[in-house]
């Protein structure tokens, strides 16, 4: 064997793992890798409707109302909110990933406790802003079919004096199309933030029992931390589709 | 889950031996107050206040700006700064930067399929709106 090919050999010859990282860490990306794909599908998906549309409900427009104020106009405020408070978790997540490096365990117990509670707030919030669309907007999953909607059911959805008589099906059809959108892909998303939640307090059980202790690393933290940053991450895509473009 | 295992080799079956594979800021390390530990918890929040000013101007521009701007401008903005932020979570909070290259690029080159998949399907969304249009219903 010449000279230039053990280094290459030493890699891929076996006996170690080539990427450094263990199985579970690894499939854990391939898997996040995969549930990239979908949820681009789905905003993918939306943004070929959007395309498809003459015209298209306008997020300031649909998105402007802050829990206690009443009918103030606040635009994208509240999605701002949710959105500090995801990325907050977020870094709560890392800094426990990073205690959990250092074999800390009051380190993990606390930020993973602040990153739960970052997450039973962005869920609440969600709530919030559902119960809001339906109950004062009317639009929820499969609404905005009935071809004899009137005009002052949807138009505000819109940007002012863009819905006419001329386009005004093409814009009940972009109504129901949004709110479907909407619901699916914030709906999906918030059902990984809850399942999210349910890992971080299985891990925080397994932190507090010792159990990370005795296995001699927290890798375990790791790998929920990825699919933490990960929920994170699908929300930035999820908040400039919807919210900003 | 692995909570009742007491036998080592068990563990090392599917775990791994740890320390054999990390390094950098993803090895074991002992103590949470050491120097290279403040710089890591640094670099976390600095990551942070990053993420949270680009939101902040995002949501200025989406509030204030977006209506007055060339809409193309103003998506091009939202674009390039949303994958600016999902470059700084994958990088360093999911500590992709941190890995072994060739796992790092085994992870992103899939990616590259996105630009086919956003193409494709935002011009058949354009194709059928001019075919709706432009053609006469038969």
């Amino acid at each position: 064997m010449s000279q230039a090919t053990t280094a290459e050999t030493k890699v891929w010859g076996g006996g170690r793992s080539p990427f450094n990282v263990s199985y579970g860490k690894m499939m854990m990306w391939f898997f996040l890798l995969s549930d990239a794909f979908t949820f681009s599908a789905f905003l993918i998906s939306y943004g070929t409707k959007r395309f498809f549309s003459e015209v298209w409900p306008d997020a300031n427009s649909v998105f402007h109302a802050f829990p206690f104020m009443g009918h103030a106009n606040l635009p994208l405020l509240f999605v701002s909110l949710m959105t500090f408070i995801l990325i907050m978790s977020s870094v709560t997540m890392v800094l426990a990933v990073h205690c959990g490096h250092y074999g800390d365990r009051q380190g993990v117990i606390k930020w993973l406790l602040w990153t739960i509670v970052g997450g039973i707030c962005f869920l609440s919030c969600q709530a919030w802003e559902w119960t809001h669309l339906a109950h004062q907007t009317g639009g929820l999953w499969g609404t905005f079919v009935d071809p004899a909607t009137p005009l002052d059911k949807f138009e505000h959805f819109f940007k002012h004096g863009v819905v006419t008589a001329a386009n005004s099906s093409a814009a009940l059809e972009a109504s129901h199309s949004f709110y479907n959108y909407f619901f699916t892909i914030t709906g999906f998303h918030g059902g990984h933030v809850a399942s999210g939640v349910v890992l971080l307090i299985m891990a925080l059980i397994n932190t507090v029992n010792g159990t990370y202790d005795k296995r001699g690393h927290y890798e375990m933290i790791e790998k929920v931390g990825l699919y933490w940053h990960f929920v994170d991450l699908v929300w930035v895509f999820v908040f400039t589709c919807f919210y900003l473009l | 889950m692995s909570a009742h295992h007491t036998n080592d080799s068990i563990q090392h079956l599917y775990e791994g031996d740890q320390s054999k594979l990390y390094s950098g800021v993803m090895a074991h390390h002992t103590d949470i107050n050491s120097a290279d530990s403040k710089k890591q918890v640094g670099r976390i929040w600095k990551v942070f206040w990053i993420l949270l000013v680009i939101t902040v101007v995002e949501v200025v521009v989406g509030m204030f700006f977006s209506h007055t701007m060339p809409r193309a401008l103003v998506n091009f903005f939202f674009l390039a700064l949303t994958i600016l932020k999902a470059g700084y979570i994958v990088s360093v909070f999911m500590h992709l930067g941190d890995e072994v290259k060739s796992f790092m690029i085994t992870v992103l080159i899939p990616l590259v399929l996105f630009i086919w998949f956003i193409i494709a399907f935002l011009f058949d969304g354009g194709f059928w709106l001019e075919m709706n249009t432009t053609v006469p219903i038969r």
